[in-house]
């Protein structure tokens, strides 16, 4: 096939593009020199839309295998831990890149492995921002594009899965595959599509522990056992766990409504305790202004909880995500570049 | 049949100039006895036919042989085969196009249409496609050409007109879409016919065909009601003489009709050898779990074979439900401990079961309407109404 370029620059920013960013001033924060004005340091590629009008790139306008490699490495390296901005600066620039290393992926036209190496980081990261920003503003951050990116390159990570025989990979490659696959159904999780495609695994994956488990929470949640969803949430490792408390706001709502029926009275009354227990939140405040949301009366001592059918608010939409502590303890704990290049899991 | 390539194309030609769509239509089909007659096997049967034929049929046949042809190969190509029987389609639907107002054409598409399918879906078994599900995708590409002329055509009079030719299509669609799993493609078909002016005109096995996989699609989609009234229309008009149809259509009604609370009977199970139904249905009724469960596991590869297991897995709730009933039949009272469910549930198999978890699951049927009451939860016990607490399922919406 010679319908596609192949890419022979080795720097993370094509000369041409180098040259004219610098001239025009057109550089991000992290590409300047310790953050020195006017003075370049690293440039990475830009996304940039392909258009009608453009021009197909010439080989040196891209870059090699090994280079878009380093370049993934580097974002989710270095700039993935600079400090010096808020993160969600840090995001900005990144899923930017990432865009970039996508794009050329497409337009070199990588087969499935090589599209899958490069793609299972981004999915990581995305998954981790995902997490990580929830509480931002929409300004600062807009959920929405992405989550959109996220299931795109999930789906595209499945399809190529799809074309590659599990008995050629190793055992890393497995692993990451299993861990991919678990991060499809928990991102997805309540969709009947989704979890069809637990049935056409192999047993490699089906059996292993991580994605068994994931199933059982995706069995519980489609049975309406919400009790041992929430279980399996926390018990899920780091990246995985964080994409799966983002269902949490849905699931306390879903408890809060059985609780109002099956609890509904005028005297009776139900602890603070259990429902804490069982909703997975850290503190009892966190829940009192989830119960205020929702209109769920709350007894003078603070110790119990006064549900009734007809003062639940049904038509309220869904509480935004926020960061839960389980999963900061979690997060804590790892060595996020390790873990968002799945060297380790 | 017919000797030699003459005689077979006169016969064709008095079927199209007398209009008669059926002896054509036979004339054109992969299953009919014509193609065992090796005089037919034309690579480029174009002159031949041009001297007997006039357009559009011209094309259609010239397409038929080619077919013919690949098909009587050593080894037979069907995958040039395939290729002939879609150009055959395309010539169809000039004539759709041509034949204007008129319908007795209408079983010519319809035996095109079928051996195109099922040439497509011998390609992909034979792993012919690049991508599983490609050429299946692509021949109902070709359908649809001819479902848009069909649908178009509103201004023929009600007995000639070729919408009646839709349903037909379809139903084949269908077969398509469930296959490659592309379920959400039928909606708009679904909505076609069902706004038609002709819905119940059109021929009841059509009708039979198309209720399964509507019942098929509405049992996916969690609509229950609706799956068990278009499963159960097409199992009680499938013909007795059509057992393996009738089968399949169990295999969905039973267990929606499980999840509505009605438990099927022995002999009807045994009589379509869906027996794993039988066992299903057992656990359920004495609210065992774990003899639930290890139907559930024993019979997994026919569930998942079938689509069901995650329809199956949600009658969980159900055998809670019949358990907890027990548990109140036998204390014989209107305040039951919430001990007393959970030492149930671990009896029957769920070791791990805790309070919290039963608490859970409680509410969750108090919610559905599955049990009737509420919980104390400073007594923890769930407190029955005295009238019918255990509703029939049936009247649980």
């Amino acid at each position: 096939m010679s319908g596609f370029v192949k890419g022979v620059c080795e720097d993370l920013c094509p000369a041409n593009e180098a040259k004219l960013r610098i001239k025009e001033k057109l550089l991000h924060y992290f590409e300047y020199k310790n953050g020195q004005k006017h003075v370049s340091g690293k440039l990475v590629k830009c996304f940039s839309r392909s258009a009608a009008d453009k021009k197909i790139p010439r080989p040196q306008d891209m870059r090699t295998e090994a280079c878009l490699q380093r370049c993934v490495e580097y974002l989710l390296k270095d700039i993935v831990l600079d400090t010096r901005k808020p993160f969600n600066i840090v995001y900005d620039f990144i899923f930017d890149r990432l865009r970039s290393v996508r794009q050329e992926i497409v337009m070199q036209d990588y087969n499935a492995g090589q599209t899958i190496k490069l793609m299972e980081p981004m999915i990581m990261f995305l998954c981790y921002s995902r997490y990580r920003l929830c509480e931002e503003a929409i300004d600062n951050f807009d959920p929405k594009i992405c989550e959109q990116h996220l299931q795109e390159c999930l789906k595209r990570a499945l399809v190529c899965y799809d074309e590659i025989d599990i008995k050629k990979m190793n055992l890393l490659e497995i692993r990451r595959r299993i861990f991919v696959e678990s991060l499809y159904q928990m991102f997805n999780l309540g969709s009947p599509e989704a979890m069809k495609r637990c049935f056409t695994l192999d047993d490699d994956i089906k059996l292993d522990p991580l994605f068994a488990l994931v199933f059982k929470i995706c069995l519980s949640y489609s049975q309406g056992n919400y009790y041992r969803v929430f279980n399996g949430i926390q018990s899920l490792p780091h990246i995985l766990c964080a994409i799966g408390s983002l269902k949490l706001p849905i699931l306390r709502r879903k408890l809060y409504q059985l609780f109002s029926h099956a609890y509904s009275s005028k005297q009776l009354l139900v602890p603070v305790d259990f429902v804490l227990r069982l909703c997975a939140h850290a503190s009892k405040y966190e829940l009192f202004e989830d119960c205020k949301y929702y209109n769920i009366k709350l007894s003078e001592d603070q110790q119990s909880l006064h549900f009734q059918k007809s003062d639940f608010k049904n038509d309220l939409p869904v509480l935004k995500c926020k960061q839960e502590k389980f999963v900061n303890v979690k997060i804590k704990n790892i060595y996020l570049p390790e873990i968002l290049l799945l060297k380790r899991i | 049949m017919f000797g030699t390539l003459n005689n077979y194309l006169s016969s064709v030609h008095r079927a199209w100039t007398n209009g008669d769509g059926d002896t054509l239509a036979s004339y054109i089909s992969l299953k009919d006895k014509h193609i065992m007659n090796r005089n037919l096997y034309v690579e480029s049967p174009e002159n031949a036919v041009g001297r007997l034929l006039e357009s559009p049929i011209d094309e259609i046949l010239c397409a038929h042989l080619k077919v013919l042809y690949y098909l009587g190969l050593e080894p037979r190509d069907f995958m040039q085969a395939y290729k002939y029987q879609s150009q055959c389609i395309q010539s169809v639907v000039k004539m759709l196009q041509q034949l204007k107002e008129e319908n007795w054409c209408l079983p010519v598409m319809y035996t095109a249409c079928l051996d195109l399918r099922i040439l497509a879906q011998r390609c992909e078994e034979m792993g012919n496609s690049s991508k599983p599900g490609e050429i299946l995708e692509k021949a109902a590409d070709c359908l649809m050409s001819c479902f848009r002329v069909c649908a178009a055509d509103n201004r023929s009079s009600d007995s000639e007109t070729k919408r009646l030719g839709m349903l037909n299509l379809v139903c084949q669609l269908f077969k398509v879409y469930f296959r490659i799993n592309k379920l959400h493609l039928c909606k708009p078909l679904i909505r076609a016919i069902d706004s038609s002016a002709f819905k119940d005109m059109f021929p009841l096995p059509e009708r039979i065909t198309y209720k399964y996989f509507v019942g098929r699609k509405a049992m996916f989609d969690s609509d229950y009601k609706s799956a068990d009234e278009f499963l159960s229309f097409a199992f009680k008009h499938c013909p007795k003489n059509f057992p393996r149809n009738k089968r399949l259509i169990l295999i969905y009604l039973v267990p929606v009709k499980m999840l509505l609370g009605f438990l099927p009977k022995k002999h009807i199970l045994e009589r379509y050898d869906v027996l794993q139904f039988h066992e299903l249905a057992e656990a359920l009724k004495e609210g065992n779990v774990r003899k639930f469960d290890d139907v559930i596991q024993r019979h997994e590869i026919f569930f998942i074979k079938c689509g069901i297991y995650l329809l199956v897995e949600k009658l969980k709730f159900i055998v809670y439900r019949n358990l907890f009933k027990k548990v109140y039949l036998i204390k014989q009272t209107h305040q039951l401990d919430l001990n007393a469910f959970a030492t149930a549930l671990q009896f029957v198999g769920e070791t791990d079961m805790t309070i919290d978890e039963t608490h859970c699951i409680v509410a969750n049927l108090i919610f559905e309407g599955k049990i009737k009451g509420y919980i104390s939860h400073s007594h923890n016990k769930l407190v029955v109404s005295k009238q019918n607490p255990f509703p029939p399922l049936n009247t649980v919406s």
